[in-house]
């Protein structure tokens, strides 16, 4: 079958045409063949009638008065007849027979009967047969009684008229239901053009969409537009709005990258700038030095998670997998969050089992640790706790003393670009970290999962998940 | 001049009040947006240095309800974001200037002068008086053509007169604008500041009083009486 769904529908409908046609063709065909026949058939037997009336019985002989029938005498395509008597006697042949015979007819009763036959001159023909008592002349004119004896007519007479009608008739049919189907064809190329352009038109609006800002969406109540392409205009505007939105967080996750560099940047340029200032104590240098030394921490944490986010995305995340003492790692990562978390008189507890190990890629492991410290480092009232500890159900978990996430933002925390509050975030956080947390668990064959304690905190839980950590 | 600075990473808060001291400004700190609010509300700063993206009521908030408290203080936003729209909100809110991180201290320094002088209707940073010369931008002050050396806070209650010159302003006005919460607050701290600065510019020796008291009001710089 052709793809062209022009082709494909005319060839359909043709098809059906063609059977629809042919069918009524053949219809009309032999309807109109056979009122052709009944008619001939009709003139036939008035002929035959005729013939059999010149025979008269006049006793000793049947005598047969023949008055001039112009068809039976023409030279061209004349008509024949011939009477017999009931013993086999040719009573009398018309003019145009010239001493051939017709085949002599054996009626039932009374009716006359018809048949197909080839004429003397070998002309296709048809035949009348007719047998009727003779008729005796009585005294007075008009005036006849049947005598018991019988004659029978055959009389035959070319059907070229009919075949020459019935030739028009199909000459007719054909020339009909050839312009029947021309018209069709073309009705449906027209048709199924016209759709299609609306398809054409289609594409065209969306090859002129710009990729990098999917809008305005393609009109769907365009006149020109048919119903059976709203679905697709409208799955398109879907696919736009949902790439549109997609955009939408990409610009504001690049913004907030952005501000999340520019901050800690524009801090390391003002400490530089302040400290160059004047000359001062050594000891301040050495202050200055070690606090720029944690905001370049931070900025390098924040460049590990976009570098972590990159291969992630880009599925080449090798894991090596090592025994992983957790307690020094965890000690390890808070450093980092010390003085950030000091400043906010924030308590921190590590809880863990000095003996606990984890076969696990150290390096994912200590990314995915760094953001839920820094998570909570970041989100903990000031003044609040934060303790790191392994339970009956988690390998370990980060719970600290709140506030707890809204319950409508809960299930989304591990999207990414999903932020609690913008304005809430006092360290390095542009929604990727969590989401970097659980792409790299995945990884680990970690289950990591956040929930709201009863005691109005949030927990962190980090879970086997049946995967190579297990 | 008094500036409160409300700013959440502390790195670049602590770094910034450290920055705008040095530079003689009394500065209030905090890293909370509704804390911040409150100070703007309660005390008179000649300058505001808002971040945007602060905890709790954030940058251009604090802004629109100060504005809307009738405050004049000059505002300086200081944002990560450049976008054109965060800036135009920021300016349309009644933000008199607009940085965008990271800028130079230089730059926050010269455009709070401009802003703090365009509070108190000053054109040029240099304000002269008779012999005496206060120039802003180099934090020096010259009387006679002879330079006079001044700590931070000298300067800045000598700045803060000459831009009200000839008015009367109250010790209480002094206070506000020259210290910052962190100064040890006592009841004659500015009559002895004011007591250095005469004695720094050799006032009233062998001159007309160029600072005068005024019995129970307060201090005036006279214009009248220089020269």
């Amino acid at each position: 079958m052709s793809r062209s769904l022009r082709v494909r529908m005319t060839v359909s409908l043709l098809a059906v045409l063609v059977l629809a046609l042919g069918t009524l063709s053949v219809v009309v065909h032999q309807v109109v063949w056979g009122a052709l026949v009944k008619q001939l058939d009709a003139q036939l037997a008035d002929d035959a009638s005729a013939v059999a009336g010149m025979a008269e019985d006049e006793g000793a002989t049947v005598e047969f008065e023949y008055e001039s029938l112009p068809d039976f005498e023409r030279a061209q395509r004349p008509a024949y007849f011939q009477a017999w008597l009931d013993d086999g006697q040719v009573l009398a042949r018309s003019p145009s027979l010239q001493g051939h015979d017709l085949p002599r007819p054996a009626p039932h009763g009374s009716r006359t009967e018809f048949s197909a036959l080839t004429l003397p001159d070998g002309r296709p023909g048809r035949a009348a047969g007719l047998r009727q008592p003779l008729r005796i002349e009585e005294a007075g004119p008009g005036t006849a009684r049947p005598s018991g004896r019988y004659v029978t007519v055959a009389v035959a007479q070319g059907t070229e008229t009919v075949r020459a009608s019935l030739g028009a008739v199909r000459r007719w049919l054909a020339l009909w239901v050839g312009i029947t189907m021309v018209a069709a064809a073309l009705a449906v190329v027209v048709s199924v053009s016209r759709g299609l352009r609306a398809t054409r038109d289609v594409a065209a609006r969306v090859a002129q969409i710009d990729a990098a800002r999917p809008g305005p969406f393609l009109a769907t109540a365009t006149a020109r537009l048919p119903d059976e392409l709203a679905p697709l205009v409208g799955k398109v505007n879907e696919l736009l709005g949902r790439i549109e939105q997609s955009f939408a967080r990409e610009r504001r996750f690049t913004a907030d990258v952005s501000h999340e560099l520019r901050t800690p940047l524009a801090a390391l340029r003002t400490m530089i700038e302040v400290v160059l200032r004047r000359t001062r104590e050594p000891h301040e240098y050495a202050a200055a030095i070690a606090e720029m030394g944690d905001v370049v921490g931070q900025m390098q944490g924040l460049c590990e998670n976009l570098l972590a986010l990159a291969r992630l995305d880009a599925g080449a995340v090798p894991v090596r997998a090592q025994p992983v003492a957790l307690r020094p790692l965890v000690d390890d990562c808070w450093r980092v969050f010390q003085s950030q978390a000091g400043e906010r008189g924030l308590t921190f507890a590590n809880q863990l089992d000095p003996g606990a190990t984890l076969t696990t890629d150290r390096d994912h492991l200590r990314i995915i640790v760094s953001n839920l410290l820094s998570n909570a480092a970041s989100y903990t009232a000031a003044g609040g706790s934060i303790v790191v500890r392994a339970s009956a159900t988690s390998l370990l978990q980060v719970d600290d003393s709140g506030p707890g996430i809204p319950a409508d933002v809960l299930p989304h925390v591990f999207e990414r670009f999903v932020r609690v509050d913008a304005a809430r975030s006092a360290g390095v956080h542009c929604g990727i970290g969590l989401a970097l947390v659980r792409g790299l668990g995945d990884i680990l064959g970690l289950a990591i999962s956040a929930e709201n304690t009863t005691e109005g905190g949030v927990s962190f839980q980090v879970r086997a998940a049946g995967g190579p950590a297990a | 001049m008094r500036v409160l600075l409300v700013e959440d990473y502390q790195p670049l808060a602590r770094a910034l009040t450290q920055g705008l001291r040095e530079a003689g400004y009394a500065v209030d700190a905090t890293g909370d947006g509704r804390q911040g609010l409150a100070l703007a509300e309660a005390s008179a700063y000649d300058a505001l240095v808002l971040d945007v993206m602060v905890p709790e009521v954030d940058g251009l908030a604090i802004l629109a309800r100060v504005r809307a408290a009738g405050s004049s203080a000059a505002v300086v936003i200081i944002t990560a974001r450049d976008q054109l729209p965060d800036r135009i909100a920021g300016l349309d809110l009644g933000a008199d200037d607009y940085l965008v991180k990271p800028f130079a201290l230089d730059e926050l320094l010269a455009r709070l002068r401009a802003v703090i002088r365009r509070r108190y209707q000053a054109t040029t940073n240099m304000v002269t008086l008779g012999d005496l010369v206060i120039d802003s931008a180099a934090r020096a002050v010259k009387r006679a053509g002879k330079p006079v050396p001044l700590s931070a806070r000298e300067f800045a209650l000598l700045e803060y007169l000459a831009l009200r010159r000839g008015q009367i302003v109250t010790r209480t006005e002094i206070w506000e604008h020259v210290y910052d919460f962190a100064a040890e607050p006592s009841s004659n701290v500015v009559d002895v500041y004011v007591g250095y600065l005469r004695r720094k510019l050799g006032d009233g020796e062998g001159t007309r009083r160029l600072i005068r008291t005024h019995r129970g009001l307060g201090y005036s710089l006279d214009v009248e009486a220089v020269g």
